[in-house]
């Protein structure tokens, strides 16, 4: 680092710092200042954590300049300065720790990176404290009988400040952060939901009657509904305007120092659970994700199987009929044979580009290429998949489609795939044999009901839904992707795949109709 | 029968597919019978039949593979070759188990596809041939006598001409006069290939 940009760091810190020392020094206690809760010390340790561990004589500069600037250093410049070093090293210390520690994201995005950093920021700042506390209390022995207490104090303020203002840096620091929290803030939801907040702080402060701490539960209502809606970007913006109104009303009120505490201590209580619970719901979110990611990969490997099936059928013919053209123009008196094959060529290469062309619009477009399946077509597609499903197996296939229902609007190659798993899920459920009927009827305005029972054991209501997630398979072969992958099609259409309950199988696929009927 | 004879007898869903390999094989010289499934192989299905299968492996009802089983089982022996345009290893496996000539995944390589084709025909002249040895060889043991069987087993077991008079109570002349009209009837030159002869025939 040059030395412009280190100066040009401590210009930004510095002056930062000392706001936040300043906005905060309310109700001191003692001789020494302990104020309830400091925030400084959370900008301090992310400075460090994020920039390195060079800033620390800057860090300890600051800190000896805000004692002196803001409370004229009343301990004495010489014990100012020992004061300043070690506080600076507590946090130099946990700053140190969390770049060490193996997978420690500082964009806190696993609540394994909450919990280690919320637990080093409670150890450093215990440890700086009883070094600190021992230090004053050794060189001012009025002070001394209140060792423990005024330890504690210190400790608390410290600790809650760095919990509560710490993760809202680090979110801010972090770009991906930001974004999202530019994506939240974009949303009405979320100023309504910081508008509630506001209001309820305020009822808390100047509308209830009695101490603020009695009603102070009420602020987890709105916070968990921020957490559980806006995950830990949410969270953070939450928690910090939460300890802002909190301050507000400590200066407002004009509150003691015990009750401060008290109030920041249930600060520190909303922050843990509310910066869990957003945490929480991000990991749930991003494995929703990931697996949606995988489901739609696997669906496009089944999908790339079936396609690559159907191009391999043309192309065989394709260099067969080449080979044979070739045969014929080397016999004599055979030429006049050849534009026929060459005509049957054409009309290969024509099928198997239309199957190249299904297959990248199915990646362009996540989906689809939809189109009208007339109830006859269905029939046909039921029947052929039967065939080739059920094989020489004794399983009767009963239709009943109404000729009068509307045309399905859907992609054929995937509609395919869907009814291939349901058959040959039914026909696996029948074991030995039996009957499958699939029937269809109007849903809604624009939707048909297609229904697939077999006479099979059925399914219990517990393995209703699990037969849907992937991996869950009642076969020894097979991922268990089928139904899965189906469920994921039907839903890419708009419509839905379930499963009944009952003493035979049985499942529902809902899809949309043609427009025109 | 004559290799000319022998035919391919092709079995896949896909019309393009039959059809183009049909031109293909016949204008390679190769009698060609097609079939839309297995169902229309095996009901069609002679015994006299001999070639070469070509299945897709899968086909509506029973797969290539299983069309295989069901001939072996009906006592064919028509080598098959199984064309499948997915190529997954399971399938391949299982029709190497079911002593599949090939295993081939579409569009194959033509010169390959005339490999499979010609060492399926091989091993069906080898059969044929077996066959037809073996047929000749029971008519010929039919032309002789009781007597002359008789006398042709013991010397298959390694009796000399007085030991074989002993034991029929005949004289061993005329147990020689036996052994040359066998040679004759049977059209082997000498001893060895007589009892070469006769244990083939004991042990067919």
């Amino acid at each position: 680092m040059s030395a412009l940009r280190y100066f040009r760091d401590a210009a930004v810190f510095a002056p930062c710092y000392l706001m936040l020392d300043w906005a905060s020094y309310i109700v001191p206690l003692g001789p020494f200042n302990i104020t309830p809760w400091n925030p400084q010390p959370a900008l301090a340790i992310v400075w460090m954590l994020l920039g390195g561990l060079q800033h620390f004589p800057v860090v300890a500069a600051t800190l000896f300049a805000a004692d002196l600037l803001l409370r004229g250093a009343p301990a004495g410049y010489a014990l100012t300065v020992l004061t300043a070093v070690i506080l600076s090293a507590a946090y130099a210390a946990i700053a140190w720790s969390l770049r060490l520690s193996p997978r420690f994201d500082a964009g806190l995005r696993t609540t394994r990176d909450l919990t280690l950093f919320f637990a080093l920021a409670l150890a450093g700042t215990a440890l700086g404290g009883a070094v600190f506390v021992g230090v004053l209390a050794s060189a001012e022995p009025a002070f001394a009988g209140g060792y423990l207490e005024a330890w504690l104090r210190f400790w608390t303020g410290d600790a809650v400040g760095v919990m509560v203002t710490a993760p809202l840096l680090l979110v801010v620091a972090d770009r991906e952060r930001r974004h999202e929290l530019g994506v939240l803030f974009r949303r009405a939801e979320a100023w309504v939901q910081m508008a509630v907040l506001a209001a309820l702080l305020w009822l808390i402060f100047t509308g209830l009657p009695g101490d603020p701490a009695l009603h102070f539960y009420l602020l987890f209502i709105p916070l968990i509904w921020i957490a559980l809606r806006g995950g830990m970007a949410g969270a953070v913006v939450a928690a910090g305007a939460v300890q802002i109104g909190v301050v507000i009303g400590m200066h407002h009120l004009g509150v003691d120092w015990l009750p401060a505490v008290e109030l920041q201590a249930l600060v520190a209580a909303l922050t843990l659970t509310g910066l869990f619970l957003g945490t929480i719901t991000d990991e749930r979110r991003r494995a929703a994700q990931d697996l949606r990611q995988s489901l739609r990969l696997a669906a496009a490997g089944e999908m790339a199987g079936a396609i690559a099936h159907e191009v391999n059928q043309p192309l065989t013919a394709l260099s067969n009929y080449g080979q044979s053209a070739l045969a014929l123009l080397a016999r004599p008196g055979e030429a006049h044979r050849v534009p026929a094959v060459v005509g049957k060529m054409l009309g290969e290469a024509e099928r198997a580009a239309d199957v190249v062309r299904r297959l990248r619009d199915f990646f362009r477009a996540g989906t689809t290429r939809l189109e009208d399946l007339p109830t006859y077509e269905l029939e046909a597609m039921l029947r052929q998949v039967a065939r080739q499903v059920i094989g020489p197996r004794p399983v009767e296939l009963a239709l009943s489609l109404d000729g009068g229902l509307p045309a399905l609007y859907v992609d054929r190659l995937q509609i395919e795939l869907v009814l291939r798993n349901l058959l040959a899920n039914a026909t696996e459920a029948l074991g030995g044999g039996g009957r499958i009927r699939v029937s269809a009827a109007r849903h809604g305005e624009d939707r048909l009901r297609l229904v697939v029972e077999d006479d099979g054991p059925g399914i219990s209501a517990e393995a209703r839904e699990r037969v849907f997630e992937p991996f869950v398979s009642g076969k020894p072969t097979g991922m268990g992707l089928g139904l899965a992958i189906s469920r994921a099609i039907a839903e890419a259409h708009g419509g839905s795949l379930e499963a009944r309950s009952g003493v035979h199988g049985e499942f529902h696929l809902v899809l949309p109709c043609s427009r025109a009927s | 029968m004559q290799p000319g004879e022998l035919t391919v007898f092709i079995v896949d869903d896909d019309a393009s597919v039959r059809d183009s390999l049909a031109l293909m094989l016949g204008l390679a010289g190769y009698r060609t019978t097609l079939f839309a499934d297995a169902e229309a192989l095996l009901l069609a299905w002679r015994p006299a039949w001999s070639g070469c299968v070509i299945a897709d492996l899968r086909l509506p009802g029973r797969s290539g593979v299983e069309l295989q089983a069901e001939l072996r089982k009906r006592g064919s022996s028509l080598p098959v070759v199984i064309i499948t345009a997915h190529g997954d290893v399971p399938t391949a496996r299982a029709a190497f188990r079911a002593e599949a000539v090939d295993f081939l995944e579409k569009p194959f390589d033509h010169a390959q596809l005339r490999e499979a084709i010609e060492k399926a025909f091989a091993r069906e002249q080898r059969r044929i041939g077996l066959a037809q040895e073996r047929a000749a060889d029971a008519a010929r043991l039919a032309a002789l006598t009781p007597r002359e069987r008789e006398v042709l087993e013991h010397a298959a077991r390694g009796l000399h001409a007085k030991e074989i008079a002993a034991v029929l109570g005949i004289s061993p002349r005329t147990v020689e006069v036996h052994k040359t009209r066998i040679m004759e009837k049977l059209g082997v030159r000498n001893v060895a290939e007589l009892v070469r002869f006769a244990i083939a025939a004991g042990g067919g």
